[in-house]
């Protein structure tokens, strides 16, 4: 009897274990990772011939583009700089009331699009619709700061976000600056990134 | 018991059937073997080992070709057990067949043990930092970390397997559907400067879309090849689209090199933060993540030259093994054919990129790894039992008929 019992138990055992490898979704709860020191290089990536250019904090430092142009500035004191990975030029929390926002410096080659699409990618982003050309002009503002060009947009939400960018045509490149966060972030915000702008200037090279 | 009862028993204990199972097993090893041509040993695993039935992709379609390693692997285990129990019967004369026996089943056993519970991962730290976590060498998970809380995170990590099946991933954890829009296992990235005309992937979020053109690229299954996954992922609330992110583990980037010149490099792609019903998340796509009870702090890397060569003689990292409550903080140092062992993983020294000041750590632990040693003394014994009590029997018999038979004078 044992073994009449025995053998339809192992076997169920065995088709179990099979079953075992079946990947799943998990959940689990993990203390805070500290970042990383800026431009970790990827695993496996390919040995570079020569020592990556050593993390250094981002606040006053020109940071080169692809293209060799590059821009500096001075970010406020109550903004924390934060590992920019592998995309950002430059990455702050910026702490308030109601939630953190994120505060990105990135470069990219060309125009991007221009000012209208890069706008309406930003409204997107806060579920609001897209703006026709002719709207530009009332809902952007023009700096002259440092022999830069700088278009400042202010974006809220319908809902509970909001965004402060600045695009900023520089050599051959564009850049952009973007806080998101709370609504009541951004507006309390909005007097320091303006700020922040008239420090951005070109980078020594 | 009845007659299909029976007929089953009889089907599992038979010896035709441990015939057919052995020939199955030898006809596998030696089209995996002609199979290596077009797939690396990982991917000669995956797709003949450690499976129940080997697909083959003909052109296109993928069609069933062949029972796999699991499911021979697991017939002849069943086919094995029940013959022990039926057929064997426990007897000294028999002890040597049963310690063979028993020893092929705790080697199949083994290999089922290290095929589902084996982790063969890698740790890459940079001087300084602190690792808490292993990674896959090949295996990639889409990432939903919950970051509000300022002491912890909360992770839901949905693996690529589950996620390239394209059905909606709805999890506890998270406010929101997780809804595949299309998920390439392996894939390039070109700036968007390169190819100006190329049509983006719709993502309504992140800068990856602007900046790279994705394009699928087929599965690289050699040893050293490596897959760069890209997901298009769209999360779905009750009101409506999020939003849609388009991720990737890493993108190229130009760095300054040698003399100056702009040097195509690999950096990590930060994970896309957003907020969403009071809380902010940071979604990625990254190598599957093994989280430890312990940490481990790169203090130093060492890669020495024999004196006036390039050749290597010694690659070493010192390393600080750390636990949460204190009860281990030491320096350890980790070098060739000196692994670091601790909590059932052992740490090899795999790669290490000194000028960099980062060392790549493989990590393994299979809790099997005793079970093929335990098998081959079994089946050692059960062999020298066997045939030493076949020896003894025909001395004896041979003693026997020496002493029937009548002395010459």
């Amino acid at each position: 009897m044992l073994v009449r019992r025995t053998l339809p138990a192992l076997i169920a055992l065995t088709v179990a274990l099979g079953g075992c490898k079946k990947p799943e979704v998990q959940s689990y709860r993990v203390a805070k990772e500290t970042p990383p020191p800026a431009g970790t290089p990827a695993v496996n990536a390919p040995a570079a011939n020569t020592p990556a250019p050593a993390a250094t904090p981002m606040s006053g430092t020109p940071v080169p583009t692809a293209s060799g142009a590059a821009l500096a500035w001075t970010a406020p004191a109550h903004w924390t700089a934060k590992d920019p990975g592998g995309m950002r030029k430059g990455s702050y929390t910026v702490k308030g009331t109601g939630g953190d926002g994120d505060m990105s410096i990135m470069a990219f080659p060309g125009d991007v699009g221009g000012d209208l699409a890069n706008i309406n990618r930003w409204r997107g982003q806060i579920g609001l619709g897209p703006i026709a050309e002719a709207e530009l002009a009332s809902t952007t503002q023009h700096l002259d700061r440092n022999g830069l060009h700088i278009t400042l947009a202010v974006v809220n939400g319908a809902g509970a976000q909001g965004i402060l960018g600045a695009i900023v045509p520089h050599g051959d490149a564009t850049w952009f600056f973007k806080l998101t966060g709370p609504a009541a972030l951004v507006a309390q915000e909005q007097a320091a990134f303006t700020a922040f702008l008239d420090t951005v200037k070109p980078g020594a090279q | 018991m009845n007659d299909s009862l029976r007929s089953v028993r009889d089907f599992f204990v038979s010896l035709k059937l441990t015939v057919v199972l052995l020939a199955l097993g030898m006809v596998l090893v030696f089209f995996s073997t002609l199979d290596q041509v077009h797939l690396g040993i990982w991917g000669i695993q995956e797709k003949w080992f450690r499976s129940f039935v080997v697909v083959h992709d003909t052109g296109g379609s993928r069609v069933p070709v062949f029972p796999g390693g699991y499911l021979i692997g697991g017939l002849l285990l069943v086919n094995l057990i029940s013959a022990h129990l039926y057929r064997l019967k426990l007897v000294w004369r028999k002890a040597g067949i049963q310690l063979i026996h028993s020893g092929v089943i705790v080697l199949l056993v083994g290999e089922l043990i290290t095929g589902i519970l084996q982790e063969d991962f890698q740790m890459t730290i940079v001087e300084g930092a602190s690792r808490n976590y292993s990674e896959s060498f090949r295996d990639y998970e889409v990432a939903i970390v919950d970051v509000s809380n300022p002491a912890y995170d909360d992770v839901v990590a949905i693996p690529d397997a589950v996620f390239s099946h394209g059905g909606e991933i709805q999890h506890a954890k998270i406010p929101f559907r997780v809804v595949p829009q299309f998920y390439f296992p392996n894939s390039s990235a070109r700036p968007r400067a390169q190819v100006p005309n190329a049509p983006r992937v719709g993502a309504t979020h992140g800068e990856l879309d602007a900046r790279f053109v994705v394009t699928e690229q087929a599965i690289d299954y050699s040893q050293n090849g490596r897959n760069i996954p890209t997901a298009l992922v769209a999360l779905v609330a009750t009101e409506g689209t999020i939003g849609k992110w388009l991720l990737r583990p890493e993108i190229p980037v130009m760095r300054p090199g040698e003399g100056g010149a702009p040097q195509l490099d690999i950096d990590r792609t930060a994970p896309e933060r957003f907020t969403y019903g009071g809380r902010t998340f940071e979604m990625s796509l990254r190598l599957v993540r093994a989280y430890k009870p312990f940490s481990i702090r790169l203090l130093k890397v060492t890669h020495d030259n024999y004196v006036g060569t390039d050749l290597p003689k010694n690659f070493s990292s010192r390393v600080e093994l750390k636990t949460p409550d204190g009860r281990d903080d030491r320096e350890v140092l980790i070098y060739m054919n000196n692994p670091l062992r601790y909590g059932g993983y052992t740490f090899y020294q795999h790669q290490m990129e000194a000028a960099r000041g980062l060392t790549g750590l493989q990590v393994v632990r299979n809790p099997g790894w005793l079970l093929p040693y335990i098998a081959c003394v079994m089946m050692t014994l059960g062999l020298v039992l066997q045939f030493g009590l076949s020896l003894f029997a025909f001395n004896a018999k041979r003693r026997a008929k020496a002493a029937a038979q009548p002395k010459a004078a």
